[in-house]
């Protein structure tokens, strides 16, 4: 049955082929929503199974057509010079909003941009605002400062780890802040900084990790992919090892990745962030300004792990949860690396 | 063909005996017709399935891996060699060695075969073809590129296996060849058989003229068809010279004049310093001791004209280019003149009766003997003041050998004008034939043989001198 | 020299491998549950929908596959295995954005052209190498320019994330290259550049030396048979390799530099998907000859310019989408050997 079914789809499509008119614009084949709902379109430069940024986005761009109920499209490019390509071909089929996921897509946004007046672009980590082009920050720096503040109370050797994996701004910001958390708390800190240089190789990230460890690192904070799982086995087999060393996660809550290590998480809720970019957008709200999306906006946090509930000294939680408020308030400031070149900035 | 029997099978080029030859051995399949084989009709669908009949073959090109030893390359093919698991058989080296006794080859197993001449290559080829001891031997022109006593050496080895019982298909274009061992013999002409008799009951005038279809003039022999004195300056001029090739010694203090208007013949066998003499004589190879006087340019009919005198890929005109594309004449700006390269290919194919649907042709389509042509006439044209001929009638018919020959005649005897020439053959026959003198390449050194020692016995004797692999056994 | 007819025959096969993946593909795509005619209606028109999407998509994306193509065609017509296109490329790029963001120079007549001699003489060089290490020490160009391709990414990331970057020192890329360096607009109004016009231009100009001048017959003979080249021709196959090698380099460092200077307007790390790697099936598939790279070059460009619509409007997966790719150079290379195995029995017959 599958294979006479398929053998008629082939035949339609051979005929389709041999018959295809040119000029037909087929655009609304991959929505399940109405044609005429707002439409919204994703561009990642990576595959969105990596369970991380491009996952987290293609998960937004989900919620965005089950909450909204738009019309959505998604494509990975390959190469810069796709960008501009994608861009037009969203912006002709009438897409109304196209996220470009990475800083990589700022260009291409700024050039396309002025072509299509009633399109909006927003660009994750984008550096240059336009009239409709809007860069989307991502303030993880805060969230990392209440870790790093964490890290400086549960400490006892005054040595903090940060694993990292390619040294990208948006990874160096997170660091700079933990470290200034640190500070905050424990002045006399020492930290140590190594970046593998791979976002995914496990094993690198393990040994980078047990060389801290090593050197007498007993709290610990990685920026990495999947190269986590690494990370994590390395504190793990301290533990078991006799050692009192501990786990931050970041990027995700990944108190459940590994719960027998992790005190708390740095986490940022990317598809919330998108489906608020895009509740804005309709509103008509989101203008050509940079987004921030931080504490403020309730989509970056810190959350401590209630498996390792008491790690953390509660004098020491207490501080950080008026920390948080400070920076929501606006009268603390977290260290953190400019992007926009412009400072005109809505907080989203 | 019946057990015991060897059968010549000749014709000028391109009169099918080749094609044949491939069908017998599995290579080309019929257009109609049925090969029988033990009295089955048998459809042959490739080399591997004939030589499962029983059918070996020995091409005119090699079929060896140049890489591989002599060992090696005879037990590629043959399944003795190998055991089930596919590892080599214990004592296979013995058997071949034992062969090879029975059938007096002097065999060299353990050298890789790219490093050996062509009459040793050629013993490997054809002890490689006999190992799994086949019902029919084939022959494809085994003989073209050997010295006559080779060439007495191998055909004593063919009756050796005819008289085991084995049949053997002797594809020859030299009538005394096949005279000489042949108990029957076919001729060919375009693609049509046009005479099977006995050898006992014919003559090489009437095999000859079965073979052309018209009759043909016995070689000229001893006489001098110029009688122009000779230039004191030579036209070309070695002296001392020392060359390696490869690695190996090819020339040990070559000494050489010619003038204008002389043939000079060089025999020997295969082997001892030819290819080396004649890229130093055509000015692409600078001996490493010695002296070189040699003309601007040089025409040098090669050794191989598939690999090295032409490219088969190439039409024929540009065949022609390839040696002409430097003189300023055929161009215009920094183009080249096709048109008057395409006159030029026009006009040697003309002058060589090149048969071709036209210069546009690609040259690997045409037959062994028009592309010899196309080289020995694209050659003439750089042979203002010298040539180097290199076996320039292998592999050619009796017509395209003669014509080739007279032509070589022709340009010696061209008065004033003429170039000097250099004729290096493995052809006894033809060396005596063309040459005003006679000198042996033997271990890379010259010798000059008096007039009075032309002789095949006295020349022969001289080729093999220093051959250790020399004497009865081939 | 008689050319046209193999233009013909390769566009022919072309079309022939097309329909044969169509129905592979067709199969396999109704399997996963994706709709075949949809996507291939999306294929069609994201590669050739509009004459804007054929000259803005097509024949942009075929642009750096039509340099680097014919930087391999050149080469393998010499029998030179340049696997390093990939390599020279993105040397071309960093020589040719270093020189346009270095230079004290705005003037577009004078930038430009000196950023394509550099971008070229940097693909050149980046190829010298494993000319030197064939012509000398008899090593095989394929390991040597392969290895070279991984050596060139590597020196594009440390430059681009290092003397390089950006004035701000934030993102891996470098800074915007003057607009003097850019290259104009081919076609008003469309993003196709002169770029385009620049690689036909090379394809014409390889065309003409390899059939019609003295050089060009001795580098298609040095291919065929050193032997010969140095038996008939009476010259040195050396100085012939050297030539492939370096002009190889060149045109694929042009590709690098044209896509910066054409599209991109500045350098990334990942700024090739595999062009070199691309161009070597793109120039056998035009059987060498570089007036048929334009037309593969195309075809491939069509072929990626239509994967991209087929995500954004058939939804089909990026994953797919490559392998769908990957199931017409198969094929196209399959049906293209079947016509030799057939053109050489109708020869034999």
């Amino acid at each position: 049955m599958l294979t006479r079914k398929a053998l008629r789809s082939t035949i339609a499509a051979a005929a389709l082929l041999a018959t295809a008119a040119c000029g037909s614009d087929n655009t609304d084949r991959s929505s399940s929503n109405s044609a005429d709902a707002p439409s919204v379109a994703l561009l990642t430069s990576g595959p969105v199974s990596d369970a991380g940024w491009h996952a987290g986005a293609y998960e937004g761009l989900q919620l965005i057509r089950d909450s909204l109920r738009f019309r959505v499209s998604h494509q990975q490019t390959r190469t810069p010079a796709e960008f501009d390509e994608a861009f037009i071909s969203y912006a002709q089929a009438g897409y109304g909003l196209i996220f470009g996921h990475g800083f990589e897509y700022q260009d291409a946004a700024t050039r396309v941009g002025p072509q299509f007046p009633n399109v909006t672009f927003v660009v994750s980590s984008g550096s240059r605002p336009g009239p409709n082009v809007v860069p989307l920050v991502f303030h993880l720096n805060e969230a990392s400062y209440l870790a790093g503040m964490a890290a400086g109370a549960v400490t006892q050797s005054g040595i903090v780890g940060m694993v990292g994996g390619v040294e990208i701004p948006a990874a160096k910001g997170t660091f700079i802040a933990f470290e200034a958390g640190v500070k905050a708390v424990r002045s006399d800190a020492k930290l140590l900084e190594t970046h593998t240089g791979d976002w995914y190789d496990v094993s690198a990230a393990k040994e980078a990790t047990a060389a801290q460890l090593r050197q007498g690192a007993d709290i610990l904070i990685h920026n990495l992919d999947a190269a986590s799982f690494g990370f994590f086995q390395a504190v793990r087999e301290a533990r078991k090892a006799g050692g009192d060393a501990w786990a931050l996660g970041m990027n995700l809550d990944q108190n459940d990745v590994a719960p027998d290590v992790i005190v708390a998480s740095a986490m940022i809720d990317l598809p919330a962030v998108f489906l608020s970019t895009a509740e804005a957008w309709e509103k008509g709200t989101l203008r050509g300004v940079a987004r921030y999306a931080g504490l403020r906006a309730g989509v970056v946090d810190f959350v401590p792990n209630p498996a390792q509930e008491g790690v953390i000294p509660l004098d020491a939680l207490e501080r950080i949860d008026s920390a948080r408020e400070a920076i929501i308030a606006g009268t603390l400031e977290v260290p953190r690396i400019e992007f926009v070149e412009e400072e005109a900035a809505a907080d989203g | 063909m019946s057990p015991g029997e060897i059968h010549g099978l000749i014709g000028e080029n391109g009169a099918g005996k080749t094609t044949l030859a491939r069908i017998l051995g599995g290579l080309a399949a019929p257009d109609s017709g049925k090969v029988r084989i033990g009295g089955r009709a048998v459809e042959l669908s490739g080399a591997r399935q004939a030589r499962a009949l029983g059918v070996a073959m020995v091409h005119q090109h090699f079929s060896l891996v140049p890489s591989f030893t002599g060992l090696e390359n005879i037990a590629l093919l043959d399944p003795g060699a190998w055991n089930r698991r596919g590892a080599a058989a214990r004592g296979y080296r013995e058997r071949v060695e034992a062969r090879a006794r029975e059938l007096r080859l002097a065999v060299e197993l353990d050298q890789p075969v790219g490093g050996l001449g062509v009459g040793a290559r050629q013993r490997i080829e054809v002890l490689k073809a006999l190992m799994p001891d086949p019902r029919v031997l084939l022959l494809d022109e085994p003989t073209a590129v050997l010295a006559p006593q080779e060439v007495d050496g191998l055909l004593a080895v063919l009756r050796r296996v005819a008289d085991a019982g084995g049949a053997v298909v002797l594809v020859a274009h030299k009538l005394d060849e096949v005279l000489a061992v042949a108990t029957r013999v076919t001729v060919l002409r375009r693609g049509r058989r046009v005479l099977t008799t006995e050898v006992a009951s014919t003559s090489a005038p009437q095999l000859a003229e079965a073979m052309v279809g018209s009759k043909v003039a016995g070689p000229a022999t001893s006489s001098r068809w110029r009688g122009a004195p000779l230039e004191a300056t030579p036209v070309a001029r070695l002296a001392g010279v020392h060359a390696r090739r490869d690695g190996r010694q090819a020339l040990r203090g070559v000494a050489l004049e010619v003038r204008r208007g002389e043939i000079v013949g060089i025999a020997g066998v295969d082997g001892n310093g030819q290819r080396t003499l004649a890229a130093v004589l055509a000015g692409v190879q600078r001996p490493d001791e010695g002296e070189a006087e040699l003309p601007p340019e040089v025409g040098w009919i090669p050794q191989d004209r598939t690999e090295e005198g032409l490219v088969g890929g190439f039409t024929i005109t540009e065949n022609v280019a390839l040696a002409l594309h430097g003189r300023s004449a055929l161009r215009s700006g920094p183009w080249l003149d096709w048109r008057g390269v395409g006159e030029a290919a026009l006009g040697v194919m003309r002058e060589m009766e090149v048969q071709a649907e036209g210069a546009e042709m690609a040259a690997g389509a045409l037959s062994g003997g028009n592309q010899q042509r196309v080289v020995v006439g694209r050659e003439f044209l750089r042979s203002g003041s010298f040539l180097v001929a290199e076996s320039p009638t292998r592999g050619l018919d009796v017509k395209a050998a003669a014509a080739v020959r007279a032509r070589i005649r022709e340009l010696a005897a061209g008065g004033d004008e003429a170039p000097g020439i250099v004729l290096i053959s493995t052809d006894l026959d033809e060396v005596l034939e063309l040459a005003d003198r006679t000198l042996v390449l033997v271990r890379g050194r010259l010798v000059e043989m008096a007039p009075g020692d032309r002789t095949h016995r006295a020349i022969g004797r001289a080729m093999l001198g220093a051959d250790r692999a020399g004497g009865d056994d081939w | 020299m008689r050319r046209s007819p193999e233009i013909v025959r390769g566009l022919l096969v072309a079309v022939v491998g097309l329909a044969v993946t169509a129905v592979v593909a067709a199969a396999l795509l109704a399997l996963g549950g994706h709709s075949p005619g949809a996507t291939f209606a999306a294929l069609i028109a994201g590669a050739f929908g509009s004459w804007d999407r054929f000259v803005s998509f097509t024949l942009v994306r075929a642009t750096p596959l039509l340099f680097t193509g014919l930087a391999v065609a050149l080469a393998f017509r010499a029998h030179v295995w340049n696997i390093g296109a990939e390599g020279q490329l993105y040397a071309g790029a960093l020589a040719g954005v270093a020189v346009a963001l270095l230079l004290p120079t705005s003037a577009p007549l004078l930038l430009l052209p000196i950023t394509l001699v550099a971008a070229a003489a940097a693909g050149a060089l980046w190829a010298a190498g494993p000319a030197a290490m064939r012509t000398r020490f008899g090593v095989g160009e394929v390991i040597t320019t392969l290895l070279l391709n991984f050596v060139a990414l590597f020196l594009a990331q440390f430059l681009v994330q290092g003397p390089l970057q950006e004035p701000r020192r934030i993102f891996n890329q470098t800074d915007s290259i003057p607009e003097a360096a850019h290259l104009p607009a081919l076609l008003p109004g469309t993003r196709l550049h002169v770029g385009f016009a620049l690689a036909v231009a090379v394809a014409l100009a390889l065309w003409l030396y390899l059939a019609r001048t003295p050089g060009g017959l001795r580098l298609r003979t040095v291919g065929a048979s050193p032997r010969a080249a140095r038996v008939s021709g009476r010259f040195r196959a050396t100085p012939v390799v050297w030539a492939a090698f370096l002009t190889s380099g060149a045109i694929a460092g042009l590709a690098g530099w044209v896509q910066i200077a054409g599209v991109t307007h500045r350098m990334y790390e990942g700024l090739s998907p595999g062009w070199g790697y691309t161009a070597i099936a793109v120039a056998l598939l035009a059987r060498l000859n570089p007036l048929a790279v334009v037309v593969t070059a195309i075809v491939f460009g069509a072929l990626s310019a239509g994967g991209g619509a087929m995500q954004r409007d058939a939804g089909v997966p990026e994953a797919w989408v490559r392998g769908i790719e990957a199931l017409v150079i198969l094929a196209v290379l399959a049906t293209d050997r079947c016509w030799q195995l057939l053109a050489a029995r109708g020869e034999g017959g």
